[in-house]
């Protein structure tokens, strides 16, 4: 199945996924008790062989959350955090000092997959209240590793699908400290075609 | 010397001793190397998927017609098949939370579908890292055949 994705029907999205990421920008500032801006929401097809170019190369250090949506509305919601940035973030959930956390443990990690949890959620709920679609997030799984092995899941994912994955987009920034957390939603084909009704139905009414 | 990277879905090939092919930050994809000692040429795959579905195109994405692709590349340049030298990388299970379907088995699949396709050429495997939970860079060295992998955080190492 090949979907021609028109300007329009991105920028539908687009509009969509914004209202998501702002509203998971919400829940992740008042998680971290700072405001949180959403830098740059984008919803574009990338060639599969770019995606793991994303935050400065394959072999850089990061974390990954991810969660499995299933429901109306189902895909795949992956955080993803560089190494040196996810420390900064335990830093400022745990109220630590800046340059505190050096290491991931069980007390890090959890707090990290809180992160995702929350920031997932409150994007699929703007998603949901949107298109009455409803959607069921799984419980965080973290990843600690080189950024192409975390987006392996995606790639392999994307790959089934075709050469191009439609991805939703977005970067965090707190304040002057950019946190570089890079926000990826991929819908299914069946979620992506009924959004396409959905958004072609709220055009003729 | 250069490094050559092998991204998602490719295959390269070189016979300059200088050169080494580099798959950075395989998950759950696969990196196949051979390597002929005598022509000193030498290939790696970079494949996604374990096997090509019957309405696709055969392609390096996936690792059946990969691995397939990289042998006859191989032959071409001039690698003489009785002389070629199989090593692995990759292969991961990079999630592996309770509640999350079996898609995620990726890994393992793409193993097999090495061991599968391999074993079909009649070709192998003198070395292997694959599997577990960790992401690897793979490098293939042209000079001397050596297969290397670095894990997040380690020292590159061959096996």
């Amino acid at each position: 199945m090949k979907k021609k994705l028109n300007e329009k029907f991105i920028e539908s999205l687009e509009e969509l996924a914004k209202q998501g990421f702002e509203n998971a920008a919400e829940g992740f500032s008042g998680m971290l008790g700072m405001t949180l801006a959403v830098y740059e929401p984008t919803v574009s097809l990338i060639p599969l062989q770019d995606i793991p170019h994303a935050l400065g190369g394959p072999e850089i250090d990061a974390v990954g959350i991810y969660l499995q949506v299933a429901g109306e509305i189902s895909g795949h919601v992956l955080l993803i955090i560089p190494l040196n940035k996810a420390f900064e973030m335990v830093d400022l959930l745990l109220n630590e000092k800046v340059g505190t956390t050096k290491k991931l443990g069980t007390l890090e990690r959890s707090a990290l997959a809180e992160v995702g949890n929350l920031t997932g959620s409150f994007f699929l709920n703007a998603l949901s209240d949107q298109t009455g679609l409803s959607s069921r997030p799984s419980p965080p799984a973290m990843m600690v590793d080189m950024v192409g092995a975390i987006l392996d899941v995606i790639t392999s994912l994307a790959g089934a699908m075709g050469d191009e994955v439609l991805m939703f987009q977005a970067t965090f920034i707190i304040g002057d400290r950019e946190l570089n957390t890079d926000f990826w939603v991929i819908p299914d084909a069946t979620t992506l075609n009924k959004l396409t009704s959905e958004i072609s139905g709220n055009h003729t009414e | 010397m250069s490094d050559i990277s092998v991204g998602l879905g490719e295959i390269k090939i070189s016979n300059d001793p200088g050169d080494v092919l580099i798959g950075f930050g395989l998950g759950s994809c696969i990196g196949v190397g051979m390597y002929d000692p005598i022509a000193r040429i030498a290939g790696m795959l970079h494949a996604v998927l374990p096997v090509v579905s019957d309405n696709k195109t055969p392609s390096p994405k996936y690792t059946d017609s990969g691995v397939q692709m990289l042998l006859e590349q191989l032959l071409e340049a001039g690698a003489l098949r009785s002389r070629i030298i199989v090593k692995m990388a990759g292969g991961a299970n990079m999630l592996s939370s309770p509640g999350l379907s079996s898609t995620f088995d990726i890994g393992t699949r793409n193993v097999d579908s090495a061991y599968d396709t391999l074993k079909k050429l009649k070709l192998k495997i003198s070395s292997e890292s694959v599997g577990g939970q960790i992401g690897r860079t793979v490098r293939l060295y042209i000079s001397d055949g050596r297969m290397t992998i670095r894990i997040m955080g380690g020292k590159e190492r061959a096996i």
